[in-house]
């Protein structure tokens, strides 16, 4: 297996743990990373490069791939950056939170020749895709329904949410990626209810923290996305498609597979904490598909237009709920489409 | 205790099941009729209801009759309500009372005006798994509500037919979580967004009706709803519920005929759910039929009345609009005209 050369971008806590799974990681070598907030006393050791400038790994010929972890606001930028430098490039979701962005940068990747691939990791779930290869087997026939519940443990700090750019583009963009993977379709029309539940500090920074989301899909099908910022029993990521045939349904995960048996009653285990356990393994995954597009000359399996669309959807969901009424999704797809009507 | 004389209006699927589940089932209640034009004789000498009559004024002119059970077809519901509550009889009827919210208000009235009780068919009020739901959220068990969702989705789409004279997708079928979307949440329905399609069975899209449907919804205590109906799973009666909150989630799964798990190469395979709504809600319709004869004797109050057949209605009238129309609709909008009962 030829061995590719890599560079990351931004070590915080989602670089530190690409980071550490590239190091792990057969036909990969970690060569350099680059964070202007990390002094990398402790981390990464000696044998890989660690700088506080971009341009290190950027303008460094044996590096063949970068990964940008930085925060969302420079995705684009870095994203340009390493495509002119001919770098394949993984960046983190979102792009842009501007549609308009994400398709110059998009424009740019294609010029520039290079893969990219986009971070939606639940894509690459075992779990999550053991529910697309059924639906892919016609094990249920053709999807009538996708039924996605997401519910983060904990409500994240203001300062968060207020960068973030809302709930639908932060934390329903994965979920609105899943649909599009699972039904192998496209949103055409959103619908969103939201509220505000957990923490009014939310609904004052002009946020929510409480959704309903529902849709139709270009192939006729249904989907509903449940989403709330604070789940106080754990991560709960569960998901449910329903077909002509049947349905498959994936459940939370869990640390152990107990179950505790006294007077008090029967007692199963709470699902894994947070993404960083529960997704755990997926991260790995969605790297090893990104080198392997690198290697076999494939499309990387979640691509730009993949981060465009979800993107697109969940800021259709925010005008929904801004304007009370369904929002089409193509009138903000393309404005192709849109000068045509 | 001296019993409770009752009649059986109607003797179609859910009325012989009434019957029976009150021979059998319901301590305290005496079958003494059963009106329909058809009533088979040896059913009847089996379940030892002496009277059988094809004339409704036969067990309203009776005294020895309290109460009467209506399940004749919907659409003689209302009429049947205001004679038996007008021979002072109490009233269990089937849903749905009517299709238009002005029927079930006259209904309403002719029950007040007579001062006899009148207890609506929603069956699932009465399921324990629900009951228990109901309880630990009352109990503050979830904290406050955010979320509720039901699916609820049949076994086989039922025939060309009996769509067409089911008033609908929503009237016929979501009805039933509508109610039951107020009973878990203990508010109500403010407004609503309805997403319907045909996937099941071309045959009922040309019949003017939808098989899918997705509808979320506001209540007015501020938490979010979601429904998801299909009119067939392939797999048995689909019936599941979930209450999610501030402090947690509670969740009603399926029910299955037997527990048997059986472990082999080609998978873990565990029983379907039940196959129709007759055996996944067995114990309700007979705790339905014990409480109303309950309220009968004791004099206390039905658990569900008029009131709740009359939201259901007014909600599956909105989620009809809202899917016609393609847009959000609020309950307080809808109520000048709501032509139920046609199909959507």
């Amino acid at each position: 297996m030829r061995v590719i050369t890599a560079g990351i971008l931004g070590a915080g806590r989602i670089g530190k743990i690409h980071a550490n799974n590239l190091m792990a990681m057969a036909g990969v070598r970690l060569k350099a990373i680059a964070d202007p907030y990390t002094d990398f006393k402790e981390w990464p050791g000696p044998a890989i490069t660690a700088s506080r400038d971009p341009e290190d790994v950027l303008k460094d010929g044996e590096i063949e791939a970068v990964l940008i972890c930085s925060p969302t606001p420079s995705h684009a930028d870095f994203t340009d950056a390493a495509a002119r430098a001919g770098k394949h490039i993984f960046c983190e979701k979102p792009i842009a939170l501007d549609p308009e962005r994400v398709r110059a940068t998009l424009a740019t990747v294609k010029r520039s020749g290079v893969k990219l691939q986009v971070g939606f990791n639940r894509r690459f779930d075992p779990t999550f895709a053991r529910v697309r290869q059924a639906i892919v087997n016609g094990e249920i026939g053709d999807v009538q329904l996708v039924r996605i519940t997401a519910r983060d443990p904990a409500a994240p700090p203001i300062e968060y949410v207020m960068s973030s750019g809302g709930m639908f583009v932060d934390m329903t963009i994965h979920d609105f990626d899943m649909v599009r993977f699972l039904s192998g379709s496209e949103v055409e029309e959103v619908h969103a209810y939201g509220a505000v539940l957990v923490d009014p500090g939310i609904g004052k920074a002009g946020d929510i923290d409480t959704a309903v989301t529902s849709m139709r899909l270009s192939n006729g099908a249904l989907a509903i996305i449940e989403n709330s910022r604070q789940a106080v029993f754990g991560y709960d990521q569960r998901i449910e498609v329903f077909g002509s045939k049947g349905g498959i349904e994936a459940h939370n995960e869990t640390p152990a597979r107990t179950v505790l048996r006294t007077a008090a009653g029967i007692r199963s285990e709470n699902p894994l904490y947070f993404f960083l356990e529960r997704y755990q393994r997926s991260f790995v995954i969605e790297l090893e598909a990104f080198f392997s597009s690198i290697r076999d000359d494939k499309e990387p399996p979640a691509g730009g237009k993949d981060g465009l669309m979800a993107l697109v959807v969940g800021l259709a969901a925010k005008q929904s709920l801004v304007e009370g009424r369904p929002v089409r999704v193509e009138k903000l797809a393309s404005p192709e489409a849109k000068k045509v009507r | 205790m001296t019993p409770t004389t009752v009649a059986v209006i109607g003797a179609g699927r859910i009325g012989r099941m009434h019957a029976e589940n009150l021979v059998r089932a319901v301590p305290g209640a005496n079958v003494k009729a059963v009106v329909s034009p058809r009533v088979d004789a040896a059913w009847a000498d089996t379940l030892g209801i002496p009277v059988r009559t094809a004339e409704v004024d036969r067990v309203l002119n009776d005294p020895e009759v309290e109460a009467v059970i209506i399940t004749a077809p919907s659409g003689r519901h209302v009429e049947l309500i205001r004679r038996a509550a007008a021979a002072g009889k109490h009233i269990f009827c089937e849903k749905p009372v009517a299709f238009e919210p002005g029927l079930i208000e006259q209904a309403q009235a002719a029950v007040a005006a007579a001062g006899v009780k009148l207890q609506v068919g929603f069956n699932r009020r009465f399921d324990p798994g629900l009951l228990r739901m109901w309880m630990a959220v009352r109990a503050g068990e979830v904290g406050e509500i955010h979320q509720v969702r039901v699916t609820n989705r049949d076994p086989k789409a039922p025939p060309v037919d009996f769509v067409k004279r089911s008033g609908g997708l929503f009237f016929d079928f979501a009805i039933h979580d509508f109610d039951t979307m107020r009973f878990l949440s203990g508010s109500e329905i403010v407004e609503l967004y309805a997403l319907g399609a045909v996937l099941v069975d071309p045959e009922i899209g040309r019949a003017g009706d939808i098989d899918t449907a997705v509808i979320t919804l506001r209540l007015a205590d501020g938490a979010l709803g979601v429904i998801d109906c299909s009119r067939q799973t392939n797999y048995g009666y689909d019936q599941r519920f979930e209450v999610f909150g501030s402090k947690g989630s509670i969740f009603v799964d399926n029910t299955t005929p037997t527990t048997v798990v059986s472990s082999s190469k080609g998978g873990v395979v565990a029983d379907r759910p039940h196959e129709t709504f007759v055996e996944r809600y067995r114990e309700a319709f007979i705790a339905e039929l014990s409480a109303f004869v309950a309220a009968v004797r004791d004099g206390s109050p039905v658990r569900v009345g008029a009131e709740d057949a009359l939201a259901a209605v007014k909600t599956a009238g909105a989620a009809r609009t809202s899917h016609l129309e393609n847009r959000p609709v609020r309950l307080s909008e809808g109520l000048q005209q709501t032509s139920g009962g046609k199909r959507q």
